[in-house]
């Protein structure tokens, strides 16, 4: 009889999670790719972070109040595609760790380099000379979406081709460099039918873990939810039949999601990270640049120079679920687990508001939820073990 | 459920808050048209709303004092009119005070006194020039933003001075009621401006607004045309449940400036810290004086106890703590209740 530690379907693998410090550098707004859902909804090839901003910035962090007691630190480059930039990426992480060992820092023994990357130049000289460098303080996921069909869907060059033989080349390389990484799958509308396979396929391809979630933006129709649900009922199905659930993981099923609210926590942790944008300016997260927004500007909380405006963080960090969710959020039986994206908040709210929570994922979280019990309840009478015993 | 409605008579109309009037340029440009005080009226007097005109410092057309006298109304005047209009509430800078302004006429005064952070040292001047004078001294500190530590401990150091000298003048139980340092002693809840709430603003373009500050900020932040039902987007934000921060807070005089929380954090339910901390050195200031008053013999007027606390800013509290989903629940639910109630009376 299988035990409960052999249930790896919903295990998590941050590093120092919900210990870290994690800041973002936006090393450029440029990227090889239009993905058809990305967020990025201004992307361009002019905005570049220059040395001297970067150097500043890291100034800033190593010197402050606000970071001087930060024990554990994590730098993130993000895009556009970072590794367009991985030079000049190379000289920041120098000079943090050149400056984080002369300050005597507390982060010199705890960091790490972060990356979420396309992967298309995951190969290249230049990147695998960083690689070496700084293998054992490094963190890097490549984004692939499933199988070629699903990926090419909507991770495509500006000609419309898609990208996926120029992905998939690299993971072999990346999974043996980094054999505990997991790769994040978006879902858009189109997408829906080719969720099952695309989850098996990246299993596959060894990458064992696969961080997945639907967009928040309204592009959900009526019935979308049922062909959703059906998805993951069927790969609920092969997972336990095959036994996934003992080697790899997939965050649609967790033991987490689908009960109602105990505590009253944000789901987004805006504010708590910090974002800096090529000209040195700070944001709660990346999602709050002027080119991640539609509708609304962009919202700054300070920059290096001026430092962090406390009044602007404030909301940021009393944020609660009840004071942003609607009545029948709160009361929802099947709450936990619906997620949200606090950008994407502000971007879609009815005023220029953090305190409206978009809910446009309502449905295929319910719909998820289902699957998610249905998964949970097979697996516990295989195992004739209650695997939820917690809820 | 709206009890006031603020018309705005012109756009160099005296301010009686935290914002900065339009200079007075001329008077075809500068007052509301007669149509749109005819509308303002017309909606205030089918609503049940009371209402408090702003007045420019020059005297208005006849027919516009005709429609003001249609409905109830107070006056809120800049000090060169108080000679006119006798019964209203007059609007009042240190700089008026301290050039030696006509105020002899003055009595049982009801005052708005706006005082910029230049003129923070000479509060206590002023409103011992002005509390024998006045039966309410509203204070209005007009740049919060540019406070730092040592303006707060300016501050508290005022209070501390205007609260020895109302202690030193006092007689039997009378007192000049002072919005940041006598209100708190006798509230037992919040007593916040509720812009949005219970008074929206019309302004000289006819159009509503949350209030006034939101017009001279931007034009543009207007609620829509004057109409039955109107519209306020996110309406429950500004709901004290609706605020993280204030809904655990006991500093029942503040104000709760929606605008100045929009400008200074971007959220109209979030203060700044400059406001936090104003607000509690005042409830510090209420709290030794409301100890003093009661081992005073001849001050026999029931004070509410206000609990000593060791924090200035209880955003720090409601990062830490936050509100239980039942409590939220409770709340929310019994005020949808009322709100229900009352909805059903006025129907």
């Amino acid at each position: 009889m299988a035990e409960n530690n052999q249930v790896k379907i919903d295990r998590t693998n941050s590093w120092e999670e919900g210990k870290t410090k994690n800041v973002t550098f936006i090393v450029t707004e440029d990227c090889q790719l239009q993905c058809k859902y990305c967020y990025l909804v201004g992307k361009n090839n002019l905005n570049k972070m220059d040395f001297l901003i970067a150097k500043q910035a890291i100034d800033y962090l190593l010197e402050n109040d606000d970071f001087s007691k930060e024990t554990s630190v994590v730098l993130d480059f993000i895009g556009g595609e970072p590794l367009l930039e991985i030079e000049l990426i190379d000289k920041i992480c120098d000079y943090f760790k050149i400056q984080a060992y002369e300050k005597n820092h507390p982060c010199f023994n705890s960091y790490r380099f972060s990356f979420t990357t396309n992967g298309l130049l995951y190969s290249s000289d230049k990147v695998q000379h960083y690689i070496e460098k700084n293998l054992t303080h490094l963190s890097i996921q490549i984004t692939i979406d499933g199988t070629k069909t699903k990926h090419n869907l909507q991770r495509v060059y500006p000609n419309g081709r898609g990208s996926y033989d120029n992905v998939v080349k690299n993971i072999p390389l990346w999974i043996k460099q980094f054999p505990h990484s997991a790769t994040k799958v978006t879902i858009s509308r189109d997408d829906l039918p080719y969720i099952k396979e695309s989850v098996l396929h990246l299993w596959k391809l060894g990458v064992k873990d696969v961080n997945i979630n639907v967009v928040f933006e309204d592009v959900w129709k009526p019935g979308d939810e049922v062909m959703f649900e059906d998805q993951l009922v069927s790969l609920a199905d092969e997972i336990i039949a095959q036994k996934y659930y003992e080697d790899f993981s997939c965050s649609f099923f967790s033991k987490m999601i689908g009960h109602p609210y105990k505590e009253n926590m944000n789901w987004c942790g805006a504010g708590k990270m910090m974002a800096i944008d090529f000209q040195g300016n700070f944001y709660p997260c990346n999602r709050f640049v002027d080119f991640s927004l539609q509708h609304r500007k962009e919202l700054m909380i300070g920059n290096f120079a001026d430092g962090i405006d406390k009044n602007r963080l404030r909301p940021f960090l009393t944020l609660d679920m009840v004071t942003q969710s609607k009545p029948e959020c709160i009361d929802c039986q099947a709450a936990t687990g619906c997620a949200w994206c606090q950008g994407a908040n502000y971007d879609f709210a009815d005023t220029d508001t953090i305190f409206q929570r978009a809910t446009y994922i309502c449905a295929l979280h319910k719909a998820r939820v289902r699957a998610n019990n249905y998964f949970w309840n097979k697996l516990s009478k295989k195992l004739n073990k209650e695997l939820r015993t917690d809820f | 459920m709206f009890k006031y409605l603020a018309i705005i008579l012109s756009k160099s109309s005296v301010s009686y808050c935290a914002y900065e009037n339009t200079p007075f340029d001329n008077k075809t440009d500068d007052l509301i048209s007669l149509p749109h005080l005819k509308n303002a009226v017309t909606f205030a007097l089918k609503n049940n709303l009371k209402v408090n005109f702003l007045f420019p410092e020059y005297d208005l057309p006849l027919e516009y004092n005709a429609l003001i006298d249609e409905v109830e109304h107070i006056k809120i005047v800049p000090l060169q009119l108080y000679a006119t209009y006798q019964d209203s509430i007059l609007v009042i800078q240190p700089k008026n005070l301290l050039q030696n302004a006509d105020i002899k006429g003055l009595k049982d005064g009801n005052v708005i006194l706006r005082v910029s952070k230049q003129h923070l040292p000479q509060l206590h001047t002023c409103i011992s020039m002005l509390a024998p004078k006045c039966t309410r001294i509203n204070l209005v500190l007009t740049d919060i933003e540019k406070y730092r530590d040592e303006d707060l401990d300016e501050y508290a150091s005022q209070l501390a001075q205007i609260s020895l000298y109302i202690q030193d003048s006092l007689s039997g139980n009378k007192i000049p009621e002072l919005n940041f340092l006598t209100d708190r002693m006798f509230l037992a809840q919040m007593n916040n401006c509720n812009a949005g709430l219970s008074h929206l603003s019309v302004a000289p373009n006819g159009k509503l607004y949350l209030c006034p500050a939101f017009y001279y900020h931007n034009e543009d932040s207007t609620l829509g045309e004057i109409k039955n039902d109107v519209e306020i987007k996110n309406k429950q934000l500004l709901e004290l449940k609706y605020a993280p921060i204030c809904r655990i807070c006991d500093t029942y005089q503040c104000r709760r400036c929606v605008f100045l929380n929009k400008k200074l954090t971007s959220e109209i339910n979030t203060p700044s810290y400059q406001q936090c901390r104003l607000s509690h050195i005042e409830r510090e200031a209420s709290r030794l004086m409301s100890i003093a008053l009661k081992e005073s013999k001849n001050f026999t007027r029931q004070i509410e106890t206000i609990p000593e606390i060791d924090y200035l800013d209880p955003f720090e509290i409601a990062q830490k703590h936050k509100i239980e989903i039942s409590a939220f629940k409770l709340i929310n639910y019994a005020n949808t209740k009322n709100e229900n109630e009352i909805g059903g009376e006025s129907n």
